[in-house]
């Protein structure tokens, strides 16, 4: 298992933290447009996800990629998580797994 | 402070047995010594009291026990006797000294005081005039006594002889010595009580092993507060029952005493007392020392964590509603009760339903309809808290209801009501207990606790069973064990092979072809703290394994072992959500740790995971 660059767990505003390394992030797909999906972080940030397959709207998808903006990532790997996703825990995970649990992460 | 024993305090306690009032008690220090608990008890203790020169046996009451335990009151320590009576012990020739107020004066003098003189004297020998001399006395002269034949006197005969033909009641009033209930002892007889009758249980016909019986108890208070339960049995009970009225003071001699029945007490007292036909009990005329019922109130929102348990609660609340009065028909007897419902709210915002049953819901219950209009304020003793919608509290016999009481408590609701809580819009307690999805998933968060911290407390559970909820994964489900039990397909008990074929059920009194099988077994669980067994029941065992025995006894037979173990490692290693019960049971002479599962509930990965969250902050800030 290639552990070189973990993906790091983020939000809308953890993005901005990690510019040009691997990232993951859950968002809410709101628009489709040819290639890039529009997405709403769990922290309600509107994210721009470039290279990614058109997925069903108000789905959720994880999306593993690098962060090349502020707010946008380069997407490597999308997965559909369906409909149903607890925005608040995931946010909860992303704000712990970057402050004070950062070392169980990174 | 005195350094040492009084001399001669023995023989000047002898000698005035049963001094009327403490300030008649000259200055007497005696020595503790041979301190020790009676049996196994931390609250009793006896030692002998020393004076350098003779000994008597002496008993401490329960209420100095925390003296000893505290380590103040230490052997061969020196105590100054403030109250105290002399009792003869019956079978003995000596007496013993109860005491029933002290000073600890010295702790412990490492030795015992001897003084010189000859230590043959025996209790007769006791002189008026070496009484006189050596003893100081702080106040008025004490009436002495030359040695006293050791018969036990009953309170009327002392009473009789001291008094000769004075008018009853003035007799009683003037002449009586009242004991505090905190004084009782199963060791003295010569007693007389004034209690009021805080509460009166109903007349009870049993039946045992010798016979038939009628029983009933009453609930007695003295002026200290002190309460002790009073049980009276066949021809007594029906001596007493009509002449104890609920809320009278009676003067009470001649009951005996034993240790409480911990499974049944139900007030503080390490004592119960009995009375037989030959008790005494009198009415007092006009008194009204001895404060009306003590209420110990919960607030509605706090009676969350007294659902299903045995305690029972008092509460007091502004009555927003009341029911009509419904008739239940008892399951057991086909007896119908009446019932209603009244609503009440209270400063913490919430409201709660309480059942009133019997007579409350036909009296009080019309009453408190008649005036909802008002808004009154009822105070409600002894509930017992159930968990129908949530929260919900019923009254049993010994509850008692009073309306617009004038308590500070009720005062005060009543100011907050006409100020905030008519107009404020409040939800019932029950709700934040129930949640909307029908396994009750809001309840397998309260209580919430990690495996070891059941497992590593073999106390748990001793009294009364506790309840907690866990979040666990099934670790293992043994393929070699009973799992079911044949069971009545009407009432669920056991039903045993009859000789003819079919199936005998004791319950039903019947006999039947057919039989389910109901779930019964152990399985093992773990989590991120440890592991433990834990008993299921039939209806939870059935969302585990997902199916019923009889369908996994099917599996078993027709399929083979192999699909069944099958069967059983699919249920492994699956995430559930369980209410269990932690009781302390006695197996082959040890003590064991039973832990039972209530309800199951699948794990929402959503909820936990924000039950997890708010956890992890609590940690952050503690």
């Amino acid at each position: 298992m290639d552990t070189s660059s973990p993906a790091v767990f983020v939000n809308g505003e953890i993005l901005k933290m990690y510019l040009g390394r691997r990232v993951r992030a859950v968002v809410q797909v709101m628009r489709n447009e040819g290639g890039v999906i529009i997405g709403q972080s769990t922290d309600g940030y509107q994210l721009t996800i470039k290279g990614a397959q058109s997925l069903p709207l108000s789905h959720f998808v994880e999306v593993i990629g690098v962060a090349d903006g502020n707010q946008s990532i380069r997407a490597e790997i999308c997965t559909d998580f369906g409909d149903n996703f607890d925005t608040v825990s995931y946010n909860g995970l992303c704000q712990l797994a970057n402050g004070k649990f950062k070392n169980l992460f990174l | 402070m005195a350094r040492s024993v009084t001399p001669g305090a023995i023989a000047a306690l002898l000698a005035n047995p049963t001094p009327d009032s403490p300030l008649e008690i000259p200055e007497i220090v005696v020595q503790v010594v041979d301190l020790k608990p009676i049996g196994s008890s931390t609250t009793r203790f006896t030692f002998m009291a020393s004076d350098g020169a003779m000994k008597i046996k002496a008993m401490l009451p329960t209420h100095l026990a925390s003296e000893i335990n505290s380590g103040k009151l230490q052997n061969l320590g020196l105590i100054r006797i403030i109250d105290y009576t002399c009792n003869a012990i019956p079978n003995q020739p000596e007496k013993a000294l109860i005491v029933t107020k002290c000073e600890v004066v010295s702790p412990s003098l490492e030795t015992e005081i001897k003084s010189e003189v000859k230590e043959e004297r025996s209790q007769s020998d006791v002189k008026k005039e070496e009484y006189k001399s050596e003893v100081k006395k702080e106040e008025s002269s004490i009436l002495l006594m030359p040695k006293q034949e050791i018969v036990a006197k009953s309170a009327a005969q002392i009473v009789n002889e001291q008094r000769g033909n004075a008018a009853p009641a003035a007799r009683l009033a003037m002449t009586k010595r009242i004991h505090p209930l905190v004084s009782l002892n199963p060791y003295q007889g010569n007693w007389t009580i004034k209690v009021r009758v805080t509460n009166k249980g109903n007349l009870r016909t049993y039946k045992n092993a010798r016979g038939e019986g009628q029983v009933f108890n009453v609930e007695l208070t003295d002026e200290d507060g002190t309460q002790i339960q009073a049980t009276m049995f066949n021809e007594a009970a029906k001596k007493f029952y009509p002449k104890f009225e609920l809320g009278k003071v009676y003067y009470i001699s001649k009951g005996s005493l034993r240790i409480a029945n911990k499974q049944f007490k139900t007030v503080q007292n390490d004592y119960e007392m009995t009375l037989n036909e030959n008790a005494i009990v009198e009415e007092a005329e006009g008194e009204v020392s001895i404060p009306e019922t003590k209420f110990n109130f919960v607030k509605i929102d706090q009676l969350g964590s007294y659902v299903n348990g045995r305690e029972l609660v008092d509460v007091i609340g502004v009555v927003q509603n009341v029911s009509p009065t419904l008739s239940i028909r008892r399951k057991s007897n086909n007896e119908t009760i009446p019932k209603r419902d009244i609503t009440i709210a209270d400063d913490s915002n919430k409201t709660v339903t309480v059942s009133l049953w019997n007579d409350l819901a036909t009296n009080i219950g019309q009453e408190l309809l008649d005036m909802v209009d008002t808004a009154p304020i009822v105070a409600i003793k002894s509930l017992k808290v159930g968990d129908f919608q949530g929260v919900s509290l019923s009254t049993l016999t010994k509850s008692t209801v009073l309306i617009n009481p004038d308590l500070p408590e009720a005062k005060k609701l009543k100011s907050w009501y006409d100020s905030e809580g008519k107009g404020a819009s409040m939800a019932s307690v029950g709700s934040d207990i129930v949640s909307s999805s029908r396994t009750g998933l809001r309840s397998m968060y309260s209580d919430r606790v990690f495996l070891s911290q059941i497992t590593n407390d073999p106390s748990l559970g001793q009294d009364k069973p506790v309840f907690f909820s866990i979040s666990v994964y099934i670790s293992l489900i043994k393929a070699d064990q009973t799992m079911w039990y044949r069971a009545c397909t009407t009432c669920n008990k056991k039903v045993t092979e009859a000789v003819g074929g079919g199936y005998w059920c004791e319950g039903c009194q019947k006999n039947d072809d057919q039989c389910s099988l109901r779930y019964i077994m152990v399985i093992k669980v773990s989590d991120p703290t440890g592991e433990a067994w834990l008993s299921v029941f039939n209806e939870q065992a059935e969302k585990i394994i997902g199916c019923t025995a009889d369908e996994l006894d099917r599996i078993k037979t027709e399929e083979g072992d192999e699909k069944y173990q099958l069967k059983l490692k699919e249920a492994t290693w699956v995430p559930h959500l369980f209410r269990v019960s932690v009781s302390q049971t006695e197996y082959m002479n040890e003590k064991r740790q039973r832990i039972t599962v209530r309800a199951q509930a699948p794990l929402d990965c959503s909820a936990e995971s924000r039950y997890l969250l708010e956890e992890i902050a609590k940690m952050s800030i503690s």
